[in-house]
């Protein structure tokens, strides 16, 4: 099948599915007892959106995301030792603590932030875009980004330039069906999102977004397509916001009945599946519980590494006048 | 030397650091084939090609966005906003990205871009084209903001602004760029940022202006002469970060301080000059700290309007002799 | 361009009001520079104001017995009697800058007067930072200091001219005696024109303000004269060579007036020259009260006359104004201030203490007035503090009998500072019972 992901590739999108959900749930603990700081913004349910669409592009691609974006973290290649670190404000995370599971940043693997200003990743892929477009590279940059930031001006603006200018830019729209407690259809007048395509000139196109092959697939071949010139994509991811806003939402919103076809096409179950017809039970198995090891090294290493020392404004020299 | 205009100036540092760095190019309204506006990009777009000179749509929003990304991501974008009126549409950019990243980031990323726009009043462009919004940028910690008043200081900060490893915000004043000045020749004659230059020196009084406002200092400066005042009228060039020791060193020679920003006066540029005066000179004044700002109110159109609203050489003066009284 | 006049520096740094004690001019009259305009009472301290320049009084803004801020205009003296602009005298406009109406700006533009500060000042003394850091590392106070600026706040200029006028005694070469000043002996009038006249001669360092808590109230009903003692106040600067020639020079002045009977008041060193006049001119004097007297006896804190002569700082005046009383708290900084103010000028130090070097060398009273004690034929009362540490109150054990000794517990050497309503209610009987 065109652009379909190699069993070694959805061996590791599996581990890094679960590597996030372990993550969720872990950090879920820590949050319910108190222990973290801040809110954190779950993605449980959503993997497959950030881990196999950042699976479908190279090293030297460029990502942005969300405040919502440890599945792009982790599919994107951050170990979780350094994601959990930063969380926990440690001197050994991505940012040395400087900025939490919201703007965490990661130049090495490509990660170029998640970004707690709804809307701000759309134009900040485009600008990755325009830079590599101006020097001629290969690479693409990509955006996963939500349906509630598809509601900002910011968006249009960013869109139809790359429209304009095809840009090597992807547009992933993970449709969570939720602007923190809003559904979408009260932030929009249409379902489809990826109709808005047309009018930028790119195709769009609609995705399961909870289906991890699907996902890949589409990114894959907007990928070729941005890598052969021929501009952006918008791909709308559907999925399903399982865990609330964030450790602070109070829920009451989301009904269970709504809930409940979601958890039942939960994607690690869906992956699991399609794995074992491949490579049998005993190796999802092992890739679970190994990811389920990594996570949990992952939290023992960080909870007991330094808290970073702090030093005014250096060596940023804008920051401070004072001699 | 050369003698050029304002504009001139800019245009020359434009063409020559994108001569000197492929990664260097152009965006914004109007800025390719009808060379900008105020015509500081003209004639580029034919050297260098329309990839690199770009015309953009009206969106200032995104377009100050994906400056910041792009320049992380290799290149040295420079970014015309036709008018400082509409930094507020870039300030997301500015306030929750670039600086933001600049810090967060540390040592991952350099973000040097530059963001060149311009201000001002005099011309009857009304309260929404007329603006000078220096306070606004310069609020804004990691963000380097630089406003030269004379065609060599234009081009020479503009090199440097290019080659900066941080965000840069160029404040250019639309009655400026005609204005003519000497600037040395040579590709690599930069003037640094974080730099103020004397130029008027004086041994009673010391104003502290930038941009358009030096040239009203200097005429203040020749108003005072009059009654026999010898004002210093220091050009601050740069307004973050600032050069505290010429700060320092005129205010111990002359222990009076005017302070002078076309801006609103209300938490305004004048009043950061003035409380940091206050913190680092204190003991060295003789007098209140004196602003003369816009003030906080629309910036009217008629003429007469306009004119009374505008800080000016004989509100300079005035101020300059209240604080010698 | 009428001069405005205010306390200056006399109103203190602690002070907040004054009461304006008296007016000695009125709207019209036409005044000479030094002439005294009122009298103003800062904390336990009167004070006259004199004219700084010739001219016509042409505004009075504060009534006698009425309490002003301290940096109020207190009088304006013009060219002639409707003179009335003068700098800071404008109604105060919105700064440059801050006007939220463009026709406020283009008044501003032209530089807006700032108003007298009275209503606004705190009592601190208003000085730039970069006066105050001059004053301070020049040891100059800045009580001392006029401020020359409409703002009313002391500038470097200001400390720079004070710092010429009143260099620091302790890094500047003695002041040269001055030349011989020629001329009678300043005398204060006050009070009503026909009462009986009450005429006073104050101590060694003070000067005829000094009278002040006994002349507020002898005036009401008294022609009050005060004389400045050569050295002092506005008395002219001389060398006195020796007592005898003191004593002439104040019988001359005395006698200028062409009192009938008048009620003589002495302190201290004035007390002795008190005793001596009344012994040279008995038939006019009407009664005699002698507060702390010198001539009784040889002893003299010599510390003290060489000390308070020299005192170039208020600091080192306080010290010794200290040494005067027994209530320490009498010497606060207002007092301090004004006493100050009346000896900014280094060569009145200088004559001073050349005065007092003259008359008390090697610490000691070289003149003796205990015979013209015994030889007194008017009513005559000595009070004396017995906590006087500048001349010893035992002296006053040699009056004759019939002399009066009030002699004041916990009093030291000013009664009439320390125990003012016992003081003014001994002499007030003593008049009476002439």
């Amino acid at each position: 099948m065109l652009n379909a992901p190699s069993t070694d590739e959805l061996k590791d999108i599996h581990h890094k599915m679960v590597v996030t959900r372990e993550l969720e749930e872990v950090l879920g603990a820590y949050a319910k007892e108190g222990k973290t700081r801040g809110p954190i913004h779950r993605c449980d349910g959503q993997e497959a959106v950030g881990v196999a669409a950042c699976a479908a592009l190279r090293v030297d691609d460029y990502v942005c995301t969300t405040h919502r974006g440890h599945h792009v973290y982790v599919g994107k290649g951050l170990t979780a030792r350094g994601i959990v670190a930063e969380i926990f404000g440690r001197e050994t995370g991505y940012c040395k603590g400087r900025g939490g599971h919201m703007l965490l940043g990661d130049v090495k693997t490509g990660m170029l932030g998640g970004n707690a200003i709804v809307g701000a990743g759309i134009p900040a892929a485009t600008g990755m875009a325009l830079s590599m477009q101006i020097l001629k590279q290969d690479r693409v940059s990509m955006v996963v980004f939500g349906d509630g930031a598809a509601q900002t001006g910011i968006c249009h603006e960013a869109m139809n330039i790359a429209g304009l200018w095809k840009l090597p830019v992807i547009f992933v729209l993970e449709n969570n069906q939720y602007g923190l407690t809003v559904r979408q259809e009260v932030q929009s007048p249409v379902e489809d999102l990826s109709i808005r395509a047309a009018g930028y000139a790119m195709p769009g196109e609609i995705v399961d977004g909870n289906d991890a092959e699907a996902v890949y697939r589409a990114v894959a071949a907007a990928a070729e397509r941005a890598r052969r010139g021929e501009g952006p994509s918008l791909i709308e991811a559907k999925t399903y916001r399982v865990k609330g806003f964030s450790t602070s939402d109070m829920g009451g919103y989301q009904s269970e009945e709504e809930m409940a076809p979601w958890l039942d096409r939960d994607p690690i179950k869906l992956s699991a599946e399609k794995l074992v017809a491949l490579v049998g039970a005993d190796t999802v198995a092992a890739i679970e519980a190994a990811a389920r090891a990594e996570v949990a090294q992952a939290f023992e290493t960080a909870l007991s590494d330094p808290f970073p020392t702090f030093e005014i404004h250096a060596p940023s020299a804008a920051y401070s006048e004072t001699k | 030397m050369t003698l050029m205009r304002y504009a001139e100036a800019l245009n020359a540092a434009l063409r020559e650091e994108m001569q000197r760095d492929a990664s260097v190019f152009l965006f914004g309204e109007d800025i390719g084939r009808y060379g900008g506006v105020f015509k500081v990009s003209k004639d580029l777009r034919d050297e260098f090609g329309d990839a690199r000179v770009r015309d953009t749509p009206i969106s200032e929003q995104a377009l100050t966005a994906m400056a910041v990304t792009a320049a992380m991501s290799g290149t040295r974008p420079v970014l015309e906003i036709m008018y400082a009126d509409f930094l507020p549409l870039s300030l997301d950019a500015l306030v929750n990205q670039a600086s933001v990243f600049t810090y967060l980031w540390e040592g991952q990323v350099d973000i040097p871009f530059v963001l060149r726009t311009q201000g001002g009043g005099g011309v009857g462009t009304g309260a929404q084209h007329a603006k000078s919004l220096d306070a606004m940028v310069c609020h804004i910690p990691g963000i380097k903001v630089v406003a030269p008043a004379t065609p060599a200081d234009a081009k020479g900060l503009l090199k440097s602004a290019i080659r900066d490893r941080q965000p840069v915000v160029f404040l250019e004043h639309k009655l400026l760029y005609n204005t003519r000045g000497e600037v040395p020749d040579g590709d690599e004659v930069l003037v640094p940022i974080g730099k103020a230059k004397t130029v008027v020196e004086g041994k009673h009084v010391s104003i502290f202006a930038s941009s358009k406002m030096v040239i009203e200092a200097e005429n203040a400066a020749r108003l005072l002469a009059k009654d026999g005042i010898e004002a210093e009228v220091i050009d601050l060039r740069t307004l973050r970060p600032l050069d505290l020791d010429a700060i320092r060193q005129s205010i111990a020679k002359t222990n009076h301080a005017v302070v002078v920003n076309e801006g609103w006066t209300f938490c305004g540029y004048a009043s950061e000059l003035s409380a940091t005066i206050m913190e680092h000179c204190f003991d060295d004044l003789d007098a209140p700290v004196a602003r003369v700002a816009m003030p906080d109110m629309a910036i009217p159109y008629s003429e007469p309007l306009e004119m009374a609203v505008l800080p000016n050489a004989v509100k300079i003066a005035a101020a300059a002799k209240k604080a010698l009284a | 361009m009428a001069t405005p006049i205010t306390a200056g520096a006399v109103a203190g740094e602690y002070m907040e009001t004054l009461v304006i004690v008296e007016w000695r001019v009125g709207v019209g009259d036409t005044v000479a520079e030094g002439d005294v305009l009122l009298t103003i009472e800062t904390a336990k301290a009167a004070v006259d104001i004199e004219a700084p320049c010739a001219g016509v009084v042409s505004a009075i803004f504060a009534e006698a017995d009425s309490e002003v801020p301290a940096a109020a205009v207190l009088c304006l003296i013009g060219t002639d009697s409707s003179d009335v602009d003068y700098d800071g005298g404008e109604t105060p406009t919105v700064e440059s800058g801050l006007s939220s109406a463009p026709a406020t700006v283009a008044v501003a533009a032209g530089g807006a007067a700032e108003a007298p500060r009275a209503a606004v000042t705190s009592g601190r003394v208003l000085a730039s930072p970069a006066a105050r850091r001059a004053a301070s590392s020049a040891g100059i106070d800045l009580r001392a200091v006029r401020a020359s600026s409409p703002s009313g706040r002391i500038k470097l200029r200001d400390v720079a001219e004070a710092s010429q006028r009143a260099p620091l005694f302790a890094v500047q070469a003695p002041v040269d005696l001055p030349a011989d000043e020629h001329g009678p002996l300043k005398v204060h009038r006050s009070g009503t024109a026909s009462g009986t006249p009450v005429f006073l001669i104050h101590g060694f360092a003070s000067d005829s303000l000094s009278w002040y808590p006994l002349d507020r109230h002898l005036a009401k009903n008294h022609a009050v004269y005060r004389l400045d003692l050569p050295n002092h106040g506005a008395s002219p600067k001389r060398q006195v060579g020796s007592f005898a020639n003191l004593v002439r020079e104040v019988r001359e002045a005395f006698d200028a007036l062409d009192l009938d009977g008048a009620h003589v008041i002495g302190h201290s060193l004035g007390g002795a020259l008190a005793l001596a006049l009344a012994d040279t001119r008995p038939r006019k004097v009407a009664s005699l009260a002698l507060f702390a007297p010198g001539g009784l006896g040889p002893r003299v804190n010599g510390d003290f006359i060489g000390g308070i002569a020299r005192a170039s700082r208020p600091g080192s005046l306080e010290a010794w104004l200290k040494v005067m009383v027994h209530d320490q708290k009498l010497i606060d900084p207002a007092f301090v201030n004004a006493a100050f103010a009346a000896r900014a000028d280094a060569e009145l130090r200088a004559a001073q203490s050349h005065m007092g070097e003259t008359l008390f060398a090697d610490g000691t009273q070289s003149f003796d007035l205990a015979a013209a004690l015994q030889r007194l034929e008017c009513p005559t009362r000595i009070v004396w503090g017995r906590r006087d540490r500048v001349l010893d109150w035992r002296g006053a054990l040699q009056a004759p009998g019939q002399v009066g000794l009030h002699l004041l517990p916990d009093v030291g050497h000013v009664p009439q500072l320390e125990a003012p309503d016992l003081s003014l209610g001994i002499v007030t009987a003593l008049i009476k019972s002439v």
